[in-house]
């Protein structure tokens, strides 16, 4: 159970305060309200590019790491198809340096050529490091486009294509910031060693003159429903021959979503897993294969992805892949499975909870969902769920017009 | 009301902090439980630490395969029905082998603690090593490891150990294809018996560790019959490439990894803790000389930092990253440069500082969580340290000053002591 306080500054900036006086430390955590899905389709990886800035220096302040360093503190970020998350941590001390620097970049950047020069080619690296110079590093970059044709799931957050940031200009990068980098579509959760009283003067102290703007959020198509099946090889120069089907699955606020997060965990979570069982230990047709979800606020995907045996053909695998998948549509999962997979959410909600930063991410997250009050309730939902609801839900998305398959195969 | 934004609000040095100290009982049968007793959850790490590093081995891969196997099955249970019956309980088990020790690691709720020894009793004293699970691991291994060789940081990772430790030495050597394909069960279940069998050393335990959590924790143990104490093995020599650059080619690469660095001292020498800070200070944090330098002023790379690394009998030293293969040589040259300013030049008050805030900031969040706090204490048991080595920590991060950075640069970080090794194209 999370205990916290919620209030609302005039200029609209939400504020989540937790106490916990067992740690020294505190954590500021702010979450702005936008992501690569709220990106023009022509200038993406924008929303990540912005999220590197935001380490360059602010309005009044040059050098905003080695300020926070000189109070102890320590502070990254993460982007999202969805949001962009800063954190920061800091002995509970010197927790006004946070305020003091998070508030100043809220504010206003210091927009410089050189620090957009410099934050394009880091930029262009990371892109490399991750996503080109790995094997299987591309896979995301194929089927985030085969199966959105619509939504701007279809391209991840680093971006569609490196010139997309190599063309990035400084105008680009204000109007960004002018869009959505205001307290009104933000949410600022202060978690730690510190009391509501402090938390609601040093807010009001350093966010509150921060004005109100207008946020402009271009709107984005839902993505129609899939009607067929959709295929792409890919040829590259790996080891062994890889399998990549995604099915698509309701929004995270919907109760579906729950359903195939537990639908993910019969099939792909730990050693009892089903797919685990079948396809890598009693008849071996891979050698890895796991089921996750993609974790997107929108309608996501509920991925299988597998590295096949040398001798074992592509088709072969994906069937193998498919009936496993159709046992859930023809016969309920038996109470004691489903059971497990429930504790096992237990086990990991209550893991996620060590620790005031992961606290505040959570309660940022669930503001962005809409009901903060979910950091307590997910457990519950995931207990309700039914045996019906699994092999319902299983009918409704493993179904080959509602998949997209990516065969990467070894040139 | 009006501030003044350009004035940084006051801020405090940190000079005091509360560590949550482990509890330690010795048994009977010489098995010492610790345990760390914090955090806000019903949640439990507990760790099951074994003396079967690959020090004790005979074989290549034969400490690894062992302690990935240990769940995989015994006389009473298939590997299914133990992997079926833990995460009905909602339980994970990790398993480590490295070169000084091998361990088990069970996370639950503590209230599922009890069902969870069950079977963690059984793999601990009745493991079997079915012949076909044997088969289907080393098959996934030796297919992972293609995979794996395929990255140029793995690459670098293994060429770096096996030059400057030797590839015959425990800590120089890496597992490869052949070797996988080399161990049969008879291998397993001989390291087995003489590794695991009554040889459980130590248990921690972190978490919401209450007194009914120990009484389960001490019913576990007592059911073993240790009776031989540790015996120390003697470590092999090291045996140290005379090559000191190395470059692999890789064709299609679009970025070459480098590390370069070299064999230093463990964490019972004297100047550990000062290297510590003169580490952190070159690239240990985002506010480094080479992050600063060579990512957030000239955009070479993504992330450079540099390491250190301490083992029970040796330890090493290391800057690694990544970089675009064009600009590589650009980026060497600053990497040298960044060296010869920390022997040369005497490192700013301001920065110092900084850098001596950081680091002292990182050590409070260090002791955060009941998790970490049971890693702090592990250090202090592997290097037979008090928990004095953590208020010695902080004062000697708070008195050193410049003359003693730059003397340990000169004394450590000689261009002529360095290896350097590049994977790319």
């Amino acid at each position: 159970m999370i205990q916290y306080n919620t209030f609302t500054l005039n200029n609209g900036l939400t504020v989540i305060h937790h106490q916990d006086e067992s740690t020294q430390l505190c954590v500021i955590n702010t979450l702005y309200n936008v992501g690569s899905k709220h990106e023009d389709p022509n200038k993406t990886g924008f929303a990540h590019l912005f999220e590197h800035l935001m380490f360059g220096g602010s309005v009044n302040i040059e050098e905003f790491d080695e300020e926070l360093q000189n109070a102890g503190g320590e502070s990254n970020a993460f982007t999202s198809n969805d949001i962009t998350n800063y954190y920061l941590t800091l002995p509970s001390n010197n927790i006004e340096t946070g305020f003091w620097l998070e508030s100043d970049r809220m504010l206003s950047l210091d927009f410089s050529q050189e620090s957009l020069d410099v934050q394009k080619s880091v930029v262009i690296e990371e892109f490399k490091e991750r996503y080109l110079n790995q094997p299987y590093g591309d896979v995301w970059l194929k089927i985030l486009p085969l199966a959105y044709k619509v939504h701007p799931y279809s391209w991840p957050t680093i971006g569609k294509e490196i010139s997309h940031i190599e063309n990035a200009t400084l105008d680009d990068v204000k109007a960004f910031f002018k869009s959505f980098y205001c307290p009104n579509n933000a949410v600022l959760v202060v978690a730690g060693n510190i009391s509501l009283e402090k938390c609601k003067t040093l807010c009001e102290k350093w966010f509150a003159p921060i004005p109100k703007q207008q946020i402009n959020k271009p709107p984005y198509q839902k993505e129609p429903k899939q009607t067929e099946p959709r295929k792409e090889t890919v040829y590259a120069e790996v080891p062994q021959d890889m399998i990549v089907m995604a099915y698509h699955i309701p929004a995270r606020t919907e109760n579906g979503y729950y359903v195939a997060d537990l639908i993910s965990d019969i099939l792909g979570a730990g050693k009892s897993a089903r797919l685990y069982n079948a396809l890598v230990k009693k008849n071996p047709m891979f050698s890895e294969l796991d089921a996750y979800l993609s974790g997107d606020i929108d309608e996501g995907l509920l991925l299988v992805e597998g590295k096949l045996l040398p001798n074992i053909s592509m088709e072969e695998a994906e069937n193998a892949i498919i009936s496993e998948l159709d046992k859930l549509k023809i016969a309920e999962v038996e109470e004691l499975e489903l059971q497990k997979v429930k504790n096992k959410s237990e086990t990991n909600i209550l893991f996620n909870d060590v620790g005031s930063l992961n606290k505040a991410m959570k309660l940022a997250y669930a503001w962005v969902l809409g009901d903060i009050e979910l950091v307590n309730k997910e457990a519950e939902i995931y207990l309700s769920v039914n045996q019906n609801d699994i092999k319902q839900l299983a009918k409704e998305i493993f179904d080959l017009n509602n998949c997209s398959t990516i065969y990467y195969r070894k040139k | 009301m009006n501030i003044d934004r350009t004035i940084a609000p006051q801020t405090e040095e940190i000079s005091s902090f509360n560590l949550v100290e482990a509890n330690s009982t010795k048994l009977e049968n010489g098995i010492n439980i610790h345990r760390i007793e914090a955090g806000n959850e019903a949640v439990l790490k507990v760790d099951f630490v074994f003396n079967a590093g690959s020090l004790n081995q005979s074989k290549k891969g034969q400490a690894a395969l062992t302690n990935r196997m240990i769940g995989e099955g015994t006389s009473k249970y298939t590997a299914q029905q133990l992997a079926d019956a833990l995460d009905f309980y909602g339980a994970y088990i990790n398993t480590r082998s490295a070169t000084d020790e091998s361990s088990v690691t069970l996370y639950c709720l503590s209230k599922h603690l009890n069902s969870c020894l069950t079977y963690i009793y059984e793999m601990f004293t009745d493991a079997n090593f079915p012949e076909d699970d044997l088969k289907i691991l080393t098959q996934n291994s030796v297919q992972k490891l293609a995979v794996n060789e395929q990255k140029n940081t793995f690459l670098v990772r293994k060429y770096f150990y096996a030059s400057i430790f030797g590839e015959e030495n425990p800590y120089g050597s890496s597992v490869n294809k052949e070797d996988y394909l080399n161990i049969n069960r008879q291998d397993l279940i001989e390291f087995y018996q003489t590794n695991y069998i009554n040889r459980l050393e130590h248990i921690m335990v972190s978490g919401q560790a209450d007194n009914s959590t120990m009484i389960e924790i001490e019913a576990f143990c007592q059911k073993f019959n240790n009776t031989i104490t540790r015996t120390i093995l003697p470590f092999p020599a090291f045996g140290a490439s005379a090559e000191r650059k190395k470059f692999h080619n890789k064709p299609g690469s679009s970025q070459s990894a480098i590390r370069i660095g070299r064999p230093i001292f463990n964490r019972n020498h004297k100047d550990f803790r000062k290297f510590q800070l003169l580490n952190l200070i070159l690239g240990g944090y985002f506010g480094s000389r080479l992050m600063k330098n060579i990512r957030e002023d000239k955009g070479l790379t993504y992330g450079i930092y540099s390491s250190l690394e301490s083992y029970k009998n040796g330890g090493c030293w290391y800057i690694e990253t990544e970089m675009n293969n064009e600009l590589r040589e650009k980026g060497l040259i600053e990497i040298y440069k960044e060296l010869k300013t920390l022997r040369e030049e005497l490192i700013d008050e301001e920065e110092l500082q900084t850098a001596k805030n950081y680091l002292l900031g990182s050590f409070l969040r260090s002791i955060d969580s009941p998790f970490s706090l049971a890693d702090r204490y592990k250090i202090l048991l592997d290097y037979n340290l008090e928990y004095s080595y953590y208020q010695e920590f902080i004062e000697i991060v708070k008195t050193t000053n410049a003359e003693e950075i730059r003397s340990l640069a000169n004394e450590y970080l000689q261009e002529t002591d360095l290896y350097e090794i590049i994977v790319g194209s």
